[in-house]
């Protein structure tokens, strides 16, 4: 086929975009972050090399901000996996037409839009008029739910499980479904217990997408912010405060842009490494 | 019972007691914007005592200081531009990369993929000082214009464009088709379904985010829904009776499309999952 017109024409508005709102910003960005640039004082933006990046990592907010993630992401992420992977299990299990029924009944909460979550498991936590206290009580116990620095990242890991949970059941529920049947049939022949199947054969070839699964939700756990901000707006103590909190904070209540535009870079960073090892321990075992 | 069908039935059993964790909130939710304020702040049963509309008509009445129907159209034109927008420029790109000439083709394509790692929070301070410039701040463009630079979608249709056997377009060449005319009479019909995927995709996205409009509108009545409700909880933290219809109210679309277009959305799910 002969070239006629130019592949540029067609590709030209995406192109325009991309550079406009993609990689301009990231360029920007970068350089915002190595000047002091508030945007509500009469101060003029200076270039401060990389005293932002130097203040973060003195920042005490910062470590806090950073702890209270990696505590969400090791409580959140783990329990998504496991559970989803029992869900898609039994979804798996049942037969037909009422498959659908029963996968659309887990993905149900998350048509739920954030903040409506947030008010309702708000609402679930209340202390005093919470329907998780009210019937905890006539067994003799009373949480502090959300008021109490131990208990409020836990209060707001459920309600994420609640929530996502629907996500990564479908997702490894076609994991499950893609896997050939003769595989199985002929493990059987051989006198596999259904036991052995499932750890033998179905969770190994499960492993790709189970991986998949666990990169894209390690990266979106330290993106963390819509539930924590509707539920304890980062409290009690900032022990709920999340890294993207304290970068929408910094920005827009305190208008320190450059260091904002730095704290996000940092956040870049964390997520690059903890995904890089999670390739490389997929390619270890692989081979 | 033999041994299979009690296989099923206990799978049965267990997903049903399962999805009661999930279930139960919602219809919590759906009982909770019927009782009187009293029922909600002090437990009484789960089932109102005293079936009320009254929040409903406190949430829709009050145009003024609730706008709840101005953010759901808000919502509706802010997700149907942005995923429309996203469709028709990702496409475009995405044909150009499989298939056209286009120097410096491999740097371009590798550039854009290179962004899919990048987590949106890094472009949100710098997008922000942008529209600030642009004069976009607290309108509807700032946040359907820059999802269109968004990686995902020049990625997925390129996938899928690669696929689509060659002849077909040499026919319509041979035809006399141009190259326009080949991407709209051929192509998109051949692409229907991973174009429905991303145009579904984009929409969800775009009709649940909270940051975006969070940080760029400003006013009342620009809000979109997420935002919306969410500013409502802080004015009217105590009434958890309007809070809670409002929330049921805003819910119904996305409810009642998900039951019209369940299949597409949870295999467009399943099949964003599976590619690696």
């Amino acid at each position: 086929m002969k070239p006629r017109a130019s592949g540029w024409i067609f590709a030209a508005p995406y192109l325009t975009l991309f550079t406009a709102f993609v990689v301009g910003p990231l360029v920007f960005g970068f350089a915002l972050s190595l000047f002091r640039w508030e945007l509500l004082s009469n101060v003029k933006p200076t270039f401060v090399g990389f005293e932002n990046y130097a203040e973060a990592f003195r920042d005490p907010y910062v470590h806090q901000a950073l702890g209270a993630t990696l505590r969400f992401v090791w409580m959140a992420v783990p329990a998504t996996i496991l559970l989803a992977l029992v869900i898609a299990t039994g979804l798996n299990a049942v037969a037909g037409k009422r498959q659908g029924f029963w996968r659309a009944a887990i993905y149900v909460p998350h048509l739920l839009t954030v903040s409506v979550a947030g008010i309702l498991w708000r609402w679930f936590y209340n202390k005093e008029f919470g329907i998780l206290n009210a019937l905890l009580r006539p067994i003799g116990i009373e949480v502090p739910w959300l008021s109490d620095p131990a208990w409020a990242m836990p209060a707001i890991v459920l309600m994420t499980l609640w929530w996502t949970l629907g996500g990564p059941s479908v997702v490894l529920l076609s994991g499950l479904q893609n896997i050939p049947v003769s595989y199985l049939e002929a493990a059987s022949l051989d006198g596999a217990t259904p036991v052995q199947r499932y750890f033998r054969i179905i969770l190994p070839l499960l492993r790709p997408v189970l991986l998949f699964v666990t990169v894209m939700h390690v990266i979106g756990g330290f993106q963390v912010f819509g539930q924590v901000y509707m539920i304890t707006r980062g409290g009690p103590e900032l022990s709920t405060r999340s890294l993207v909190q304290y970068i929408y904070e910094t920005a827009f209540n305190n208008y320190r842009m450059g260091y904002a535009a730095a704290l996000s870079w940092i956040l870049f960073a964390v997520i690059a490494i903890f995904t890089l090892v999670q390739f490389r321990l997929m390619r270890e075992e692989r081979s | 019972m033999n041994k299979k069908s009690l296989r099923l039935f206990s799978a049965e059993v267990a997903m049903g007691v399962g999805s009661l964790f999930f279930v139960i909130p919602c219809i919590l939710l759906v009982l909770a914007a019927f009782k009187p304020d009293s029922e909600i702040v002090k437990f009484q049963g789960i089932l109102p005592k005293q079936w009320t509309l009254a929040n409903f008509q406190e949430v829709l009445g009050n145009p003024e200081e609730i706008p709840l129907l101005r953010w759901l159209l808000n919502s509706v034109i802010i997700s149907i531009s942005t995923a429309t927008l996203v469709l028709t420029v990702s496409s475009l790109a995405a044909w150009s990369m499989a298939r056209l000439r286009l120097p410096g083709k491999p740097l371009v394509y590798g550039t854009i993929l290179a962004t899919l790692m990048v987590p949106g929070q890094i472009l949100l301070v710098p997008i922000y000082l942008l529209l600030n410039t642009l004069g976009w701040l607290d309108t509807p463009l700032a946040l359907i214009v820059p999802a269109a630079g968004g990686a995902f979608g020049v990625f997925m249709l390129h996938q899928f464009f690669l696929g689509i056997p060659k002849d077909l377009e040499e026919a319509a060449a041979l035809d006399g088709c141009s190259r326009m005319s080949t991407f709209i009479n051929v192509i998109v019909p051949l692409s229907r379904a991973p174009m429905a995927t991303l145009f579904i995709f984009t929409f969800v996205g775009s009709w649940n985010d909270f940051l975006g409009p969070l940080v760029f509108l400003d006013s009342l009545e620009r809000y979109t829904l997420p935002v919306g409700i969410a500013l409502f909880q802080t004015s009217y933290f105590t009434e958890y009776g309007l809070t809670l219809a409002a929330s049921l109210l805003c819910t119904l679309p996305t409810f009642i499309a998900f039951m019209i277009f369940q299949r597409q959305i949870i295999s467009g799910m399943a099949a964003s999952g599976m590619k690696e």
